[in-house]
């Protein structure tokens, strides 16, 4: 439960006006520290809603699928650029943002982890990896500037962010495709 | 088939089990044997060049034209920073892997044996133009200086010795690991792995530098990217740094309680220790540019950020090395607050030289702390300070456990076994060492603080007043310098005499045991997939913006120079 408190204290601080204001204000930590921090944010406090709400969760999360589901919508989601933009410039898609990365990914992130089999899990990793690699070449071979917020310059960087993380991935599916972790239990 | 599957299993563990009792195998022996002659030739040169810059810094000594300062310099660094650390953590940690894997396999023998000889003809290499006043462009090599390309090439060549060398333990390792289902891999090789992974990573980087440097060497391209040599010299730079001080906190943790008779701290923090190391060390190389121009404020503010992580898993060692310090004495009748000290064994240089070591450490990441601040690395940055904290931290807390070290590996490695009075040369060598390099970094950190520079000859600036002031404290780092060669000496001698004279006999590998009521460590430490795959989102974050900056924002970039 502990885990859940530092959870909620982490969704606290990022919603301070001078920390988000630091983080929004480039492209990149906008999209790769601070949407990720509030999913992990999500992630701690699931545990809370896990023991408050065992049945809810049995009921519609029954083997993990649902809760992947939402998480991928709600990733898919804010990863357009216009979704960031409208972010900067209204309130209540902010406050959608603060909501919806926590509660809606990183909660049913939490609870369908660990029912999913290890295929599932794959394939969503790889469905990531892919959708990465797509955004990495939309940020850096776009011709025109997608945002209005940001500059050209901010998201090629994020491209290439997109690109590095997808990098990671692919090298931690190969670890996982040739390691057979049973050889060493 | 099975069978003999089975059988050469049997083999094996019969093997584990005679090289436990009867000590390393010959070709072990001879592999880390040869690797630390290297380092400890590589200290003798390197620490009598020292000696020259130190007198020479000091208006004492003129160098003649045909071996100028920064031949000197460039040599003093590259046989200190790169053949001595090398050499002699890949010794150290062959024969770790040997004595805790079962031997080392026949194949991955080879291998370090070709490494070996890459990295010895990548230096001679590298050498040869030094010598000729053609690469007298420091370790660092920074663009736009250019050496000759044979310097690059032997470059290139002792990176690839270095990974022959860390391929070979990831071989030896997973097989081990196969052949020992469920086990934990023993603390020692568990460090070398964390090592060797930097090794491979953090050398990565220069390797891409090297390889867009030489064609410029050459003169087939016309210009560099300055700013992205140097990021990229500094990812592996700091990394190296780094991996010397690893591999002297594998044997503060496993092989110092050891000898004092006590036993390890525990075993799940030790190996989160490493992990962290691993993870979070390559990003720490943009505290070496934070006087670089090109990288905009809040990216130097997380760079800061990221540099001081590392300072975490330090205090934790700080903190285990003294709690097990003090269960040790207090275990043999040690009484009071502080009083326990007195039942450590302070008459044995295998315990006085890595301890003064990690006593260094305290001022020496203090002094750490201060440069990765943005403001005060602006007051010290480019003056003898940095030179006297890295002779703090290299010079003192690595190469002095490095030493310590030695006064029982090379017995071991040898079948012969440390004298008293070899012992009591090393305790005499490790107070003359502790004396010197005071004297010697006390005085470059304070000259430092009064804006000496650093790499520069001895100049009074057309006898300049504040220049002039510099002088007494100049004297002290010739003195502080005299003392540590005598140093050098002494070890020198002792190491060669440890290897072919002493008696025979012998000598124990000494790994220390957890304690008894130890919990048992979970198995997600043995996930070294998943850290490198951490490591490299980290490395994604400290370092995609500013070389997407470097890049597309590139400036014309520059043509080669010889400035010398
Ligand atoms: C006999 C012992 C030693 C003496 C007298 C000595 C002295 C010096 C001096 C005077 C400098 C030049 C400062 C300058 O002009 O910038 C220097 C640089 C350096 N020393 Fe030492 N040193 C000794 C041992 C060591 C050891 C043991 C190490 C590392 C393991 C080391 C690593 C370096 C490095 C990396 C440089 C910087 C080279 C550069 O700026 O390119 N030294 N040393
Ligand atoms: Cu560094």
């Amino acid at each position: 439960m502990k885990q859940s408190g530092y959870g909620f204290l982490l969704l606290l601080a990022l919603m301070l006006p001078p920390v988000s204001n630091l983080l929004e204000s480039i492209m990149i930590t906008h999209m790769h520290m601070q949407m990720p921090m509030l999913v992990f944010a999500g992630f701690l406090m699931a545990k809370f809603f896990q023991k408050r709400f065992p049945q809810f969760f049995e009921k519609w999360n029954e083997n993990g699928l649902p809760g992947i589901l939402l998480f991928t919508i709600i990733m898919v989601y804010w990863s357009l650029p216009r979704t960031m933009d409208e972010a900067l410039t209204m309130t209540s898609v902010e406050a959608f943002k603060f909501f919806s990365l926590p509660f809606l990914a990183g909660v049913p992130l939490r609870d369908s982890w660990r029912k999913l089999s290890s295929s599932w899990k794959h394939a969503l990793i790889i469905f990531f990896t892919v959708l990465f690699l797509g955004m990495g070449w939309l940020y850096i071979w776009s011709p025109v500037q997608l945002c209005n917020n940001y500059l050209v310059i901010e998201q090629i960087t994020l491209g290439w962010g997109f690109i590095t993380t997808a990098f990671a991935m692919v090298v931690y599916l190969v670890y996982s495709y040739f390691m057979d972790f049973s050889k060493y239990e | 088939m099975e069978t003999i599957i089975r059988n050469s299993g049997k083999t094996q563990v019969f093997r584990e089990k005679a090289n436990k009792v009867m000590g390393i195998s010959l070709e072990d022996a001879r592999l880390t044997k040869s690797y630390l002659s290297v380092a400890f030739l590589a200290i003798l040169l390197g620490g009598m060049l020292g000696l020259l810059q130190g007198l020479n810094r000091a208006g004492m000594l003129e160098l003649p034209v045909w071996l100028n300062y920064y031949q000197v310099l460039t040599a003093h660094g590259l046989l200190l920073v790169v053949v001595l650390s090398a050499f002699f953590t890949i010794g150290y940690f062959y024969a770790g892997l040997s004595h805790t894997l079962g031997g080392l396999l026949p194949k991955v023998r080879k291998m370090a044996w070709i490494g070996f000889w890459m990295k010895i003809f990548g230096f001679v290499l590298a050498v040869i133009p030094i010598l000729m006043n053609e690469a007298s462009v420091m370790y660092t090599f920074y663009p736009p200086m250019a050496a000759s390309p044979i310097f690059y090439i032997g470059l290139v060549f002792i990176v690839l010795g270095v990974w022959m060398c860390a391929f070979g333990a990831f071989i030896n390792v997973a097989s081990w690991r196969k052949r020992n289902p469920g086990q934990h891999i023993p603390i020692l090789s568990f460090f070398a792995t964390g090592v060797f992974v930097l090794l491979f990573f953090g050398s990565l980087p220069v390797a891409i530098e090297v390889f867009t440097i030489i064609p410029w060497a050459f003169g087939w391209v016309e210009t560099i990217n300055v700013m992205v040599a140097r990021t990229l010299f500094w990812a592996f730079g700091h990394t190296l740094v780094n991996i010397w001080y690893l591999t002297a906190v594998s044997a503060w943790y496993v092989i110092v309680p050891k000898i004092i008779g006590g036993r390890r701290w525990s075993d799940l923090l030790t190996r989160i220790v490493v992990i962290a190391l691993v993870m979070m060390n390559i990003t720490g190389g943009f505290h070496h540019q934070i006087i670089d121009p090109g990288i905009s404020e809040p990216v130097k503010y997380m760079h800061v950020f990221m540099s001081l992580a590392i300072g975490f898993p330090s205090l934790m060692t700080a903190y285990a090395m003294f709690a097990v310090f003090e269960r040790t004495a207090r275990k043999k009748g040690g009484r009071g607050l502080v009083g326990w000290y007195k039942k450590l064994p302070w008459g044995d240089v295998r315990f006085l030289a890595p301890f003064i070591a990690m006593a260094a450490f305290i001022p020496a990441g203090a002094g750490g702390i201060v440069q990765s601040t943005n403001q005060l690395n602006q007051v010290v940055h480019n003056t003898m300070w940095i030179v006297g904290h890295f002779h703090l931290t290299l010079g003192m807390s690595v190469v002095m456990t490095f030493f310590g070290i030695s006064y029982w590996l090379v017995p071991y490695v040898s079948k012969r076994v440390l004298t008293p009075q070899i012992n009591k040369l090393g305790v005499i060598q490790t107070i003359i060492w502790t004396i010197g390099m005071v004297i010697m970094s006390g005085a470059m950190h304070w000259v430092g603080l009064l804006g000496s520079p650093r790499r520069t000859s001895y100049s009074t600036y057309f006898d300049n007043a504040t220049a002039l002031s510099w002088d007494p404290y100049l004297f002290f780092l010739a003195i502080g310098g005299t003392l540590l060669m005598i140093g050098v000496l002494i070890q020198v001698y002792a190491v060669f005499y440890l290897m072919f004279f002493a008696p025979k006999g012998n000598t124990e590998f000494p790994v220390a045991e957890v304690e008894e009521d130890a919990a048992p460590t979970p198995r997600w430490t043995e996930r070294w997939g998943l850290w490198i795959v951490c490591m490299l989102v980290l490395v994604g974050m400290a370092y995609v913006i500013p070389l997407v900056d470097f890049i597309v924002n590139a400036p014309p970039g520059s043509p080669p120079y010889k400035t010398w």
